[in-house]
């Protein structure tokens, strides 16, 4: 591993960059709910608020951090760190700034689906580990639908896989020069992004942290430094999995014009990524918005009596076409 | 304190509310200053649902015996630096209901105070107008008050808030 590849991973397109995106992701989330809602969103920390989650973020990292007395002292204080781990490991897996991600291997998609898994592993040991009331009822909740969107999830990501013949992203995003994934399956896009916002915890599948019923969900307890990096760690799945569906599905950083030049085809690449990552958010935030909670058992209706067999007829399409 | 502490915590504000035995006059008001027409978040102001997630308290009603305990569990379960702002006559020295015997006068006999906002129940732009003087913001253009209001406003002021009969 050289000095270059390290730059890579600690700054562009790796880490630095990916938490710029996540900042980025939070204000345009909450600028987009609410124009839809027919508000003007973050105005004033910065120009038309684009400073508003850095703000947050340092406000709670100089806050008190207060550990409950019956909490899970090691898990609690050190969960958080583990907690952001997980996708920033996984960004590095996806090309930006050209057809190769900084660290790519033959089965990279795998590690990608065990990162997804220790995610949500993660929250539900902190949230246990936080021993509130709330953050129980929370993790029960995240269990269950847990049990939900991940097989959904995991078919959805295999098909791209099977129609590129390859499991690293590298592969998927360099098979895509001629179309793109989601127009020969479409049903596979759909479903990813609705596990995706189960995943995410956001609306309608923003049942492990409702609000209204339970409080704050899992991360009741929380205060202070740790919160602000829960809040990053949220915000960077957000990113990581709009990345995700974007390469998969769209093509990520391959697109139609390639020069020869170095330089200029690092941005068109950069550029490439960066739309079509911004259209993923987008259609996330604005279902989010548009749509209000369901019942748990709602959720788990639909994942396994609607999700399941249709990614699994999408499945068997991409397999019969193949 | 840094440029940056003061900075972020200038612009980014978390309020948890409690309604301590209010009419609901006040909460009104306060769910008004959410809403499309004065948006609290454009400011960096956010409901929270945890106190452990607030920087400021917002409190509302005359705090009786049965929500004098839970308000203080509340204050002490929020995270320094934090914030205590009463908002409505009631919050302020009893309201109306100002020398009844079954009611407090005013949150300060229970918890720090660090800001009044008078009224009954106070306009969402004097909450605004409110918060954003708690967090040491000079707040930009004319706050329009009418005589009204402003007559309302006056019905309480720290000044005329009496001991409380019978304590």
């Amino acid at each position: 591993m050289d000095v270059l590849q390290v730059v890579e991973i600690l700054v562009f397109p790796g880490l630095t960059f990916f938490v710029w995106l996540a900042f980025v992701f939070d204000w345009l989330d909450r600028k987009t709910a609410a124009r839809m809602q027919g508000r003007v969103g973050p105005l004033v920390a910065g120009p038309h608020g684009i400073l508003q989650p850095v703000a947050d973020f340092f406000k709670l990292t100089t806050k008190e951090e207060i550990v409950p007395e019956y909490s899970d002292k090691l898990v609690f204080e050190w969960g958080p760190p583990l907690f952001f781990a997980a996708p920033a490991v996984g960004t590095i897996f996806i090309p930006v700034i050209s057809l190769s991600a900084i660290i790519s291997n033959p089965y990279d998609l795998l590690f990608i689906l065990f990162v997804l898994a220790f995610s949500t592993l993660m929250a539900a040991m902190l949230g246990y580990a936080s021993a509130g009331r709330y953050s129980t009822i929370a993790i029960g909740r995240l269990v269950v639908q847990y049990t939900g969107f991940e097989v959904p999830l995991i078919i959805s990501i295999v098909t791209p896989a099977i129609l590129a013949k390859s499991l690293s992203i590298e592969g998927i995003v360099g098979a895509q020069s001629g179309y793109w994934f989601v127009f020969i399956a479409p049903i596979s896009f759909g479903v990813f992004i609705i596990a995706a916002l189960a995943e995410l915890e956001k609306a309608p599948f923003d049942i492990p942290s409702a609000k209204t019923e339970i409080v704050a969900g899992w991360m009741t307890e929380f205060s202070g430094e740790a919160l602000a990096y829960i809040k990053l760690t949220k915000n960077l799945s957000y990113v990581f999995l709009s990345a995700l569906g974007a390469s998969l599905f769209l093509g990520g950083s391959n697109g139609p014009i390639l020069t020869h030049i170095p330089i200029l085809q690092d941005l068109l690449f950069s550029s490439y990524f960066l739309v079509k990552l911004f259209a993923v958010g987008f259609l996330i935030f604005a279902i989010r918005t548009a749509l209000a909670r369901i019942r748990i058992e709602q959720a788990t209706r639909v994942f396994w009596t609607i999700l399941t067999p249709l990614s699994l007829l999408q499945l068997s399409i991409v397999i019969a076409l193949r | 304190m840094s440029a940056l502490t003061k900075w972020s915590r200038k612009r980014s504000i978390w309020v948890f509310h409690v309604n301590a035995a209010s009419c609901n006059g006040c909460d009104i008001e306060i769910l008004a200053a959410l809403t499309p027409r004065y948006d609290a978040e454009r400011l960096g102001v956010q409901l929270v649902g945890s106190p452990r997630h607030a920087d400021v308290l917002l409190v509302t009603g005359t705090v009786n015996g049965m929500t004098k305990d839970v308000l203080k569990r509340v204050y002490e379960q929020m995270p320094e630096p934090k914030l205590v702002v009463a908002v409505g006559a009631c919050a302020l020295g009893g309201g109306v209901m100002k020398g009844c015997y079954n009611v407090g006068h005013g949150i300060d006999k229970v918890i720090p105070v660090n800001l009044f906002i008078p009224g009954c129940p106070p306009r969402p732009e004097a909450i605004l107008y409110g918060i954003l003087k708690l967090v040491g913001e000079e707040p930009k253009g004319k706050v329009v008050v009418s005589d009204k209001v402003e007559k309302q406003s006056d019905v309480v002021t720290r000044e005329e808030v009496e001991p409380p009969v019978g304590q």
